[in-house]
Parts: C-alpha cells; structure tokens; sequence
C-alpha cells in the first residue's frame, strides 16, 4: 500500500512491516517520547500545585506570576499535548497523506472558512487570557455601546466616547460596547473562548478515550462482554444528560469541570458503537490475520490497526458532539446554573436580556459568535465526513 | 420470535433502563446531604436547641434512619406507584404540578414534533431529489442555519423583533387563551417556529443523505421501468425506506433537543411548562419537584426511544427481531 | 462510402413475418459527463428487433450493453447521460417522446427484467404491492382486479402458493424467486418488447436454466419480442434468434446464431466463442482489458487487444460493417475491400468465401 505509485493517500491502515516481521522491540516512536517528555513536568507541575501551593495561592506565585491553574487548565493543557503529538504532528509527518486531506478539503470552501474560524476562536482562547486582561466591572462604564455605534446618552451613566445630539458613541477601549455593569463585550468574548475552547477539547478527549476503549475492547472480548457493554452503551444513549447534569448540579453543585465531566460521560456512546462496529470488521480484514499470524497481541492490533483505522470517523463523529456540549454550556450558563464567576458567552447573553430593547449587542455580539462557532463546527465534521471517508466522495460539493 | 415478543422485550428493556436511571438517581440523591436536614440542623441551633438531636429526629422523620435497601425499595415503590411527594414551593403534590406543565409544553411540544416530522424528511427527500440544484442548496443552508443558532439566542431576538418592535405577537404569555384559539396560536408561533427550526435542520440533513443512496437505487430503476412517475417514485420508494434509517435518529434527535428546548424556550418566553418548573423548583430548592421533573423527562426519554424501536421495526421489513 | 453501408434493412428472403420492425435503434450514441470528461457508454450503435424475435446483445462486461438498453425507455439517469439518435418503436420516435408518452409505454409495452433481483425489489414493500403498483400505474383497475390479476401472473412464472405469498416481501424470498417476481412485474403490461438485461447472471446455474426455459415458454405465450442483453454466449445459444456483439460501445459483429456460432467473422467474436468451454481458450481468457470509456483508441476499438491487428487497424474509427452473408456483417477492417479476410478466420468461412464477401460489401456499397 505504501509503495503505491499512485496519489492516493497513505490511508492509515498500512500494515506495519516490521512488525510482522517479528521484531519485537518497543521502541517508542518520536510522538510518544515528546508526549511524555512534555507530560511529566505537567504531572510534576500538577503535584505541585496540588501539595504545596495553597488553595488561595497563585500556581506560579513562586516565580512571581499571577497565573493559577486549576484541575481544568492542568487537563486542558494535557489535551493539549496529545493534539499536538498525536495529530498535528503525524500530519507533519506524513506530507503526502496531509497535501491529499488537504486538497481534498480545501474543494469545500465553507469547510475552510469554518476552519479559519475555530483557528481564530482557538488562538483567541489560548492567547487572548495573556494578552488582555479579565472584564473588570465598573458600573460608570455600562452600556458603552460599540465602536462606530451610537445609543442615547439618556441610557448611559457616563459616556466614554464622544457625545454627538445627545447619543453617545462608542470608543475602541471598548469595541464591542460594555454591558450593564460595565464589562467589556470583546473582553468576556475573548476569555469566552478560552471556556469554548476548553470544553472541545477536554470534553472530546474523555469522549474519545472512553468510547475507543469500550468498543475496542468490547468487539475483542465478544460474548457475554460485548453483550453487556453494547446494553450499557444503550442505556448511555438514551439517558437525558442535561437531566442528570441538572439533578447533580441541584444536588452538589456544579462548576465547569463537573460540566465537562458529566457531558463527556455520557457523550461517548455513538463513538463506542462505531467502533465496536468498526473493529469487528477490521478483525475480519485480512492484514488483520496477517499480523495475528504473525504474533501480534490484541493490543499492537488495536493500537496499530483499529485505532488508526477508525480514528477519521471519530475525529468528524467529536466535530460533530462538540457544538453540542458549547450549546449545552451557553444553556446553562444563559440560565445562570452554571458557574455564575466564568465569563462565558451564555452568561453574556443572559446578562444582555433585559437591556435588548437600547443594548442588543450585549446579547447579539456573543450570540453570533457562539452561532458561528456551531456552525463551523457542523461545516468542519460534513466536510471532514466527505474528505475522509472515500465512500462519500461523491457528495463533496455539498 | 415475533413481533409481539420482540415488542414485549423492547417494553422489559425499557423498564430496566428506567430502572437504571432511576436508581441512579436515588445514588445521587442518598450520597448527598439532604438540604432540608441541613436546614433543620440550622434551625435548632438559631433556636438554640441542639443541632445533633434536630438531625437525628429530622432524619427519622424523613425515614432516613432505615437501612439503605430499604429506603431503596421505598423509593422505588414511590417512583412507580406514582407518589412523588408534595411541592413545597408550589403547595400541591408534584404530580399535580408536573400535570399542570405537561399540559402547557404539550401545547407547543405537539405542533413542534407533528411539523418536524412532516417537514424534515420531505425537504430532505425533495433536496436530494434536486441535489445541487439552488433549493438543494437553499435547503441545506436552512438546515445548517437551524441547527447551528442556538434556540434561546435565537428566540430572543425573534421576541424583540416580533413582540417588542412589530408588536405582532404578544410579549407576555398569557396562560388564559383557550387551547384552540387564535390567541393561543399567535403566541405559540414564535416558540414553535424557533423549536422546528432548531430541530429539522439534523432531520432534513439525514434524510437527505439517506435518500440520496435510494434515488439511484436498483429499485427506483424497476420502478421507473414500470412507468412510475418521479413524484411517486419519490413520495412511495424513495420516502419508505428513507423513513428507516431517519426513525434511529429522529426520535434521539427529538428527545435530545426536548428538554434543553422546553427549558429554554419556555424560559424565554415565560411558558409555565415543565421546563419551566424544572427550572423554578431548581431556583427554589425544591427537591421532591426536581426530582418529579427529573422522572418525567426521564419517563419521555424511554418510552420515546421505545416507541422509536418499535416504529423502526414495524418501517423495515428486512429487520429480524433476532438481532437485537 | 455511404453510410448505409452497415444498413440493417432486413434483406426480403430473411425477413418474411413483418415488414416494419418492431423496434428500431439507429445511431444510438449515449455519453455521460464526468469529472474527468465525457464517458462515452455507446457510440452510435444499430440494433433492430422485429415482433416475436430474440436478439441478444452480447459482449463483455462494460462493453455499454446496459447502457444501449437503458437508452431505450431513456431509463438512463439524465443529467449525467445523455441520449443521442433514434429509437423507434412502431414507428414511433422514443426519444423526443414527452415525459407521459415514454412513461405510458414503460413497463407497458416495453418492460424491463434487470440484471441484480436482489435489489431491484423495494425491501419496504410486499411484492404484492409492487406488482398492484405496475399494474395500476397504467390501468384504472380496482384493487381487488388488480391483485387477482398479480397472483395469476405470479403463479404463470412459477412462485408456488402466490397467493399466499402475494403479501411476503422481497427478503422471504430466494434470488431466483425474485427474478420470476421481476419477469411476472414484466408481464403485466403485455408487453410487446420484453428487454431483459442480463437476467440470469446473478442465480445459481440451476436456476439460470429454469429462467431461460421460462423466458421461452412466456416469449410465445404472451408474444413478445426479447432483446435479451448477456455475456453469456452458452445462454445466447439456446435462446437467441439474431445475436449483435458489442465492444466499447460499437457493433463488431452481427448475424444469426448460426452465423455467429459457425462462422464467426470478428477477431472479437472468435476470442469470446473461443472463452467458451470446450473451445480450448476458457482459462486464459481474452489478453488485455476494455479501452478506456473516456479515451477510446482510434480505429476499430478491439485492435489494440486483436492478435491480427496491423496499421490500418488503428486509424479511421471503427471499420464500417461488411455484409459477408446475407444478414451477417462484420466490422473488421479484413473484410474491407482489399483485404484478406481468411488473416482473421484461419480455417475460413465455410460458405462464403473472402472474395464474395468482398463482393458483397462492394454490392451493398453501391
């Protein structure tokens, strides 16, 4: 397959030579070292914190920086890591693989639109917290409305902007306006991102981990196993996880962190389905026996063949549950039954409610952008389905 | 084995999984400290009694001194035998509460789920029918645009625009209208209209998929051989076996937008359904009412992936009641 | 050279029972446009069949056999196909027939029996329902007239207890089932033209049989013309009347069965007899692979496979037909005037001789 002269890509599901060949050392490929290189400090960071650093304290306030990182930044940053090692990286290493995806993709123009859009919420995410400060409340400053916008000066306690007939302008300290407590709109976007950004990426993380894991080993164990797991994950998607998120919300409370855990955990029953599905006929593939004849054990088949060879659909089955769980979290945050200190967009629109009538863009400013991060979202997986799947080539234009 | 005892095993399956949730929800509810015991601890001590002894009688009071399994069984027997307690914070039983809901959500959930289903797979079938054409795209487009905005975010702007600026529906619901009355009707488009949005966008992308590896199918071949017009061919060959696939996920899908729709948009639009006295009885600490809404909506869940199962098997032929 | 070189005029000695044709194919030339260009299935192909005969077309698999019978009824899907020529039908030109004229003869007159059974039922319905449907669609029947009408047909091709089983779907029953259900959905019309495409190559070879001999029994029985589409030449043996074979689109050869069977004139046809059993030739088959749709070579399309080909092969497009026998012509540049017909027929053509078939040619050229 590899030696194949023509342009098709290096599909993943190459049969590993050497392995057949019976060579039976471990060595750990250029990925897996950096993941663990960069992991350990994480890990050693995380103790850190964890044992030495008081609750109050700042993570890194021994070295004088005010950055506190809490459970969710520690796993946020972990994903991280395994995004970079494990697919931004393999797709640096395999060029030609990369220019086929790419030129494939690339014929869905709303597809990289979408794309350049998630790049920017992403970067926005990561960068915007260290480069612009928290959305301080200041009362003096509310309703400041955004730059190249006016609103009657009657609605504003004091206008930052110039007053033209009796309507206040906006300023660009403020570009997108302020809202009623005189939080800047563009600030709690910019930091809304970086809740955004966390939520897709840990939550997919858990999802993909639990779901891989159940329908691997659920196709490998067969019998009474695969019986019992394929029940669970029945009962895993039929369950109201917005129900239990409330019930647990009710009961302990909730922050973003119980959030993500419970969304994730109840997420994964498509991508254990699929894959359970998925690996039974990978099992049936021939390089399948060719490398069991060989002595290859359950887990290099897993690990070489299953995973590499499911890991498209499951990449387009996450870009799709991602838009799902940012719904979920504007929902809540909008209701105010998340956790009431995270700027988040839900909590912008909720926040901008009462003031629509002479202050829409409190409410429409983080509205369009969370509609556009669902959309992209939902233009990304169609076209990852489409580039990625050679069955459905015939629908690329779509 | 049958229909009948196919459909039989689905409803014992679906009991086991109300089973599930519902002890579940009773792990939760019994690992958590018990907000009213809390409350009574709290109040001997302001009355200056003991907090130990308030706690103790509180808890026996509440049944809470009995051994775990039991208070399991009770809870059960409670669950299913319909005893789910007295709302405090709306002074009647919760049953009569979530009644007295279930009948306002049903006034816009019925319209929603009867429009949903009629227009999602026939714009789905009539885009793939027209693939690439401008109203395949027109469609498609729609279809992203509805799933994409959120419901509330988008609800909000339409009650600004209609209610606050047009002032053609009202503002305020007004929970006296008769059921079938204009009225009524103008005030449940928007919510409606905003719920049928958000929900057939996924519908009419799947149907439309499914479709369009049925138009060129061998069948709809024979079937034009016969003489058959595309109208029918589409309405009869292509809509049939399209409803297949489409009722795994309608139901799912359906259900999946259910409760966060209801809660939001009734929120938005100050509809007193269930969603809304979820969310009151979730405001006021009103634990037997929490849990109430959480049976119910649990109840919908399984009984409508029940009835999507049934449905499925009745839609295709092919299926054999073994292989599930 | 005219044109009319190839003309399929029956000659008056052959053609006794009917004067007109029942069906007429004349320059059928059907393209699909593609990403990489256009396709072309058939190019410019002429095939006729008169009432109560069996023609069969035959060659190998993408030779556009499908495709030719597709375009018929226009059943090929349009955009992306493209249908040019005429096909008449009792004089009447098909293919600038409207929508309502081509479907009223649909299954009507002209029926189809496809090559797949497996899916050339809907799964969603009884087949009951789909045989009511093929009635109804061309007659105001009532129900009831309707389904008496079905279960007597199921019952003529051979479906056992149809009554019972007139309200099974198509998943209860085996493959060959299916196909007598297809040729049943065939008959309600009755038809004057049953075209059946390759209708036996997916059963078993012992339901092949009972197919075929029930395709003869109800060729008489409801009098019908077949044109009957194969890459079988066992089965075009027992059942055909006249034979066309087709490569890439073009006629190589046309003739009787005799002529076919005895006294192959085409490099092509002589490859596909030799590939038959018993002939020698079975297991290494015919060297190389069909040309390319997009690209089709220059010349007659079979030279770049023909062991005999020369220069004069590869340029020109594909020889015009040379009529060697009254009924039986060839598209091979031998046969051409000039040429030496027994390079390509070693053992050559009992009955004519190369120079007469020259003389033929130079005749009908006239």
């Amino acid at each position: 397959m590899a030696t194949e002269k023509t342009d098709k890509p290096d599909r993943f599901d190459e049969v590993d030579w050497t392995e057949l060949a019976g060579t039976r050392r471990r060595d750990l490929s250029v990925n897996s070292l950096g993941m663990i290189a960069t992991t350990l400090p994480l890990v050693a960071l995380f103790a850190y914190d964890w044992r030495f650093v008081g609750e109050r304290e700042a993570t890194f306030g021994a070295v004088g920086l005010e950055a506190d990182w809490s459970g969710i930044d520690f796993m946020f940053v972990f994903t991280l890591l395994l995004f970079c090692f494990y697919l931004v990286l393999p797709l640096y290493q395999h060029p030609r693989m990369t220019r086929y995806y790419w030129r494939e993709f690339k014929r869905n123009r709303p597809a990289v639109v979408s794309l350049g859009w998630l790049l920017v919420v992403f970067v926005g995410g990561l960068l915007g917290p260290l480069v612009l400060n928290a959305p301080q409340q200041d009362v003096l400053a509310g309703h400041q409305p955004p730059v190249f916008l006016s609103i009657d000066a009657a609605n504003v306690a004091q206008c930052l902007g110039e007053v033209r007939g009796g309507r206040c302008y906006g300023t660009w300290q403020y570009p997108l306006g302020t809202t009623r407590g005189g939080k800047g709109v563009f600030r709690t976007i910019v930091y809304g991102m970086t809740i955004s950004t966390q939520i897709a990426f840990i939550t997919t993380t858990i999802v993909a981990a639990i779901g891989v894991s159940v329908g691997t080993a659920s196709a490998y164990a067969g019998g009474w196993v695969d019986e019992l797991l394929m029940r669970f994950v029945d009962i895993v998607l039929s369950f109201p996880t917005l129900l239990m998120f409330l019930l647990i919300l009710y009961i302990y409370g909730a922050g973003l962190g119980m959030f993500i855990f419970v969304f994730s955990l109840f997420a994964w029953g498509g991508t254990a389905r699929y894959v359970r599905s998925k690996s039974l006929s990978v099992a049936e593939a021939a390089y399948i026996d060719a490398s069991r004849l060989s002595g290859a054990g359950t887990y290099r088949v897993v690990r070489r063949h299953v995973v590499p060879n499911t890991a498209s659909s499951i990449i387009t089955q996450l870009t799709l549950l991602v838009p799902g769980f940012l719904l979920a979290e504007a929902q809540l945050a909008f209701l105010e039954l998340g956790d009431s200190e995270l700027p988040s967009w839900g909590q912008l629109i909720s926040a901008g409610r009462s003031d629509l009538a002479f202050a829409p863009w409190i409410v429409l400013a983080p509205g369009i952008v969370l509609f556009l991060t669902i959309l992209a979202f939902n233009f990304l997986g169609d076209a990852l389905l489409d580039a990625l799947d050679p069955q459905t080539e015939a629908e690329t234009e779509r | 084995m049958g229909l009948p005892r196919y459909v039989a095993a689905r409803i014992v399956w679906a009991a086991v999984v109300s089973l599930v949730i519902v002890t579940i929800t009773f792990v939760l509810m019994a690992a958590a400290p018990n907000p009213a015991i809390q409350e009574a601890a709290t109040q001997a001590a302001l009355e200056g009694g003991d907090p130990q002894e308030a706690v103790e009688r509180e808890r026996e009071l509440r049944g809470l001194d009995e051994p775990l399994h039991v208070r399991y069984l009770d809870f059960l027997t409670g669950v299913y035998t319909l005893e789910w307690g007295w709302s405090e914070h709306r002074s009647q039983p919760v049953t009569e509460a979530l009644s007295e809901g279930l009948y306002y959500t049903a006034q816009y959930s019925v319209p929603w789920t009867i429009l949903t289903m009629l227009i999602g797979p026939l714009v789905g079938v009539y885009s793939a029918a027209n693939m690439y054409s401008w109203k395949d795209h027109l469609a498609t487009g729609f279809a992203f645009f509805g799933y994409a905005i959120p419901n509330f975010f988008f609800g909000i702007i339409l009650l600004l625009l209609f209610g606050v600026w047009l002032d053609w529906i009202p503002v305020v619901y007004n929970t006296d209208v008769a059921v079938f009355s204009l009225e009524n009707v103008r005030q449940l488009a928007i919510p409606v209209f905003v719920l049928v949005t958000g929900s057939i966008g996924a519908i009419m992308r799947v149907s439309r998929n499914e479709s369009a590896e049925f138009r060129n199918a061998d069948f709809m071949k024979t079937a034009k051989a016969k003489g058959v017009s595309p109208l029918r061919a589409y309405a009869y060959h292509v809509m049939r076996p399209t409803l297949v696939p489409l009722s795994t996920t309608l139901v799912g899908q359906l259900l999946a937008i259910f409760l966060g729709s209801s809660l939001l948009v009734e929120v938005v639009f100050g509809i007193p359904g269930l969603g809304r006295l979820t969310f009151d009885a979730l405001v006021a600490q009103d634990t037997n009412l929490v849990l109430g809404s959480t049976l119910i909506f649990t109840f919908i869940a399984v009984i409508g992936n029940l009835l999507e199962d049934i449905v499925f098997t009745v839609l295709d032929p092919r299926i054999s009641y073994d292989d599930r | 050279m005219s044109e009319h070189d190839r003309d399929p005029t029956p000659d008056a000695e052959t053609e006794t029972r009917n004067d007109e044709p029942l069906l007429e194919i004349e320059g059928l030339r059907t393209t699909f446009g593609t990403d990489s260009g256009t396709l072309v299935a058939v190019d410019g192909i002429d095939v006729t069949v008169r009432a109560g005969e069996t023609v069969c077309l035959v060659g190998e698999s993408g030779s556009g056999k499908t495709v030719a019978v597709e375009s018929i009824t226009r059943l090929v899907q349009s955009p992306p196909g493209r249908i040019e020529g005429t096909v008449r039908f009792k004089g009447q030109d098909l293919l600038s027939a409207d929508e309502a004229t081509i479907r009223s003869i649909r299954g009507h007159e002209i029926a189809h029996v496809f090559q797949n059974p497996q899916n050339a039922l809907n799964h969603c319905y009884t087949v009951g329902w789909q045989l009511v449907e093929a009635i109804r669609v061309h007659e105001d029947v009532p129900e009831a007239a309707a389904r008496a009408r079905a279960i007597d047909l199921l019952d003529r091709v051979g479906i056992a207890n149809a009554s019972s089983r007139f309200d099974d779907y198509p998943h209860e029953f085996s493959g060959g089932q299916k196909q007598r259900i297809m040729i049943a959905m065939a008959l309600v019309g009755d038809p004057d033209l049953l075209v059946a495409d390759e209708p036996t190559t997916a059963l078993d070879v012992t339901v092949q049989a009972q197919i075929l001999d029930l395709f003869e029994e109800l060729k008489t029985e409801f009098d019908m013309a077949v044109l009957f589409v194969t890459h079988d030449l066992g089965v075009v043996a027992e059942i055909a009347d006249r034979i066309v074979v087709l490569y890439a689109g073009k006629v190589m050869e046309r003739g009787t069965v005799l002529d076919i069977f005895e006294r192959p004139g085409h490099p092509y046809t002589r490859a596909l007899l030799e590939c038959l059993p018993g002939r020698g030739n079975e297991i290494s088959g015919i060297g190389g692979s069909l040309p390319e749709p997009t690209a089709p070579p220059d010349g007659c399309r079979f030279a770049p496979r023909c062991p005999h080909a020369i220069d004069a092969c590869h340029r020109d497009g594909q020889p015009l037909e040379t009529e060697i026998e009254p009924g039986h012509s060839v598209s091979c540049v031998f046969y051409r005037e000039g040429r030496d017909s027994s390079v390509v027929s070693p053992e050559g053509p009992t009955g004519v001789s190369s120079d007469d078939a020259d003389e033929e040619a130079r005749s009908t050229d006239d």
